[in-house]
């Protein structure tokens, strides 16, 4: 919503993916809602829903975000990128391409927000970062089968490519 | 769960929406990081969060000797100023602390300082630089030392519709924080020990977070340091009086007897950091 006064249900617009979308929400909507409930993109997980996992992490300008802790109102206007949209980006494909053939996926339920957070570092802080800062970097996000040692060589792979 | 939501444009307008709502009826939203979760867990329940997100305190300026860190400012903004690690590695190491990058990309300083936690990893090297707080509210500015707002747990001094502005702490300062807690990231310390050392006499300033309820500096173990470069006996005494000093808590993250054993360690060798180049 915009102006000082709510209205409770008000319009807003999103780049979502690249394409623009017009929706209305609740100003108490958090984005990860509106992505998997209102534009049907699956793809972002609920995972703990207090900031805690990772799985719901979503680019927002170009920033990993944690969408379950954030209102789609107070990130009206602004470029949202989900996993399903992160291929587009060419950083982002590398990211896909490295867990799959590394096998970076058990139950699969953590990756997307692996695969997101991990290209927004790398586009963050370009490559020139150390393997070591990429994966303390990746803290935030929990693997529940904890398949971390693929997802180590598959960031430690994407970090020898992208560099 | 349901409120509305208002995103004023100016300082004024903020604190006018905050000061003129009832009692409990508007909450400020910086990162909503702290709040969101509140909310969700039922521990406040506000009808209308007023948006801190337009207004212009996502900065970050040196002025004369001091860094001005905007209240609003996302954590990992400050984190990634290229001059931080060097000039203030104590505030460096705390604000790497916080949760995560993404939680970073929207938490802010105002929001931690305002939600005054124990265990926030913020509170305590801010106390060690002895920062100050700008706020704005309904009979205007004023700047106070942090000790002077923490009141307690999710309790501090500002009146209401009283907002933090900014956050002021010299711009550079040999400093460490340490900490403990069961995972490295997105969990929530056990102790957390600041130290600064400052150029003049009295030249340490140490702090304590995640013990009390509320974080706080160690005038006695400050007073052990009266040195710039203090040799092992008195870094030795001053961890036994860090681990001796008023009774810690004992909860589900950590048994007093353990903190006493963090806190001497972690005093130690927060102090070896700053005075061994
Ligand atoms: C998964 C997770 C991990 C976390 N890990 C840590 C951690 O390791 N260390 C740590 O210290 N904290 C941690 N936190 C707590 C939290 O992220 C921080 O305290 C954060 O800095 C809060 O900032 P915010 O902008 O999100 O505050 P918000 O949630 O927006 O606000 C918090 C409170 O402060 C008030 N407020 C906000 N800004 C202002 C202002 N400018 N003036 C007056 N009042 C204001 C709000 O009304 C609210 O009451 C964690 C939280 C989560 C969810």
């Amino acid at each position: 919503m915009t102006g000082g006064e709510g209205t409770g249900n008000a319009a807003l617009a999103l780049t979502v993916n690249g394409r623009r979308r017009r929706i209305r929400a609740p100003d108490a909507e958090r984005l990860l809602d509106t992505l998997r409930w209102r534009l049907g993109l699956k793809g972002t997980k609920e995972g703990c829903r207090s900031g805690g996992c990772g799985a719901c992490t979503v680019l927002v300008d170009g920033r990993s975000t944690l969408s379950c802790l954030t209102l789609t109102h107070e990130v009206a206007g602004a470029t949202v990128t989900t996993v399903e949209g992160i291929g587009r980006d060419p950083v982002g494909r590398r990211v896909q391409a490295a867990f799959a053939r590394e096998n970076a996926v058990q139950c699969g339920y953590c990756t997307p927000g692996f695969v997101v957070a991990l290209t927004g570092l790398l586009r963050e802080r370009g490559p020139k970062l150390p393997p070591e800062r990429l994966l303390e970097d990746l803290g935030g996000n929990l693997c529940r089968c904890t398949g971390y040692a693929a997802i180590r060589r598959a960031t430690e792979a994407v970090c020898r490519e992208v560099g | 769960m349901a409120f509305s939501l208002a995103v004023p444009r100016s300082p004024a307008e903020a604190v006018r929406l905050l000061a003129d709502a009832p009692p409990g009826g508007a909450e400020a939203l910086a990162g909503g990081t702290d709040l969101l979760l509140d909310i969700d867990a039922g521990r406040v329940a506000p009808s209308r969060l007023i948006s801190l997100g337009r207004l212009p305190w996502r900065t970050l300026r040196r002025s004369g000797g001091d860094l001005v860190i905007g209240a609003t400012l996302p954590l990992r903004d400050l984190e990634r100023d290229p001059r931080l690690p060097r000039d203030l590695p104590g505030l460096y190491r705390a604000v790497r602390a916080v949760g995560s990058v993404a939680l970073r990309h929207r938490a802010t300083m105002g929001g931690n300082i305002a939600r005054s936690s124990p265990s926030s990893d913020l509170l305590p090297i801010l106390l060690a630089l002895e920062a100050r707080v700008r706020l704005v509210g309904p009979s205007g500015p004023r700047e106070l030392p942090l000790p002077e707002l923490l009141k307690g747990p999710r309790e501090t001094t500002r009146v209401p519709g009283e907002l933090i502005a900014a956050i002021v702490v010299p711009a550079r300062r040999p400093s460490a924080y340490l900490w403990q807690r069961v995972r490295p990231s997105n969990d929530i310390s056990q102790v957390g020990v600041a130290v600064a050392r400052r150029e003049r006499p009295p030249y340490w300033r140490v702090a304590l977070g995640g013990v009390w309820p509320v974080p706080a500096r160690l005038s006695s173990v400050e007073a052990i340091l009266d040195s710039p470069d203090p040799g092992d006996i008195a870094v030795e005494l001053a961890a036994q009086e860090a681990a001796r000093c008023a009774p810690f808590v004992t909860d589900k993250r950590a048994t007093e007897a353990y903190r006493r054993r963090l806190v001497a360690t972690l005093l130690r060798r927060a102090l070896r950091e700053v005075t061994v180049p």
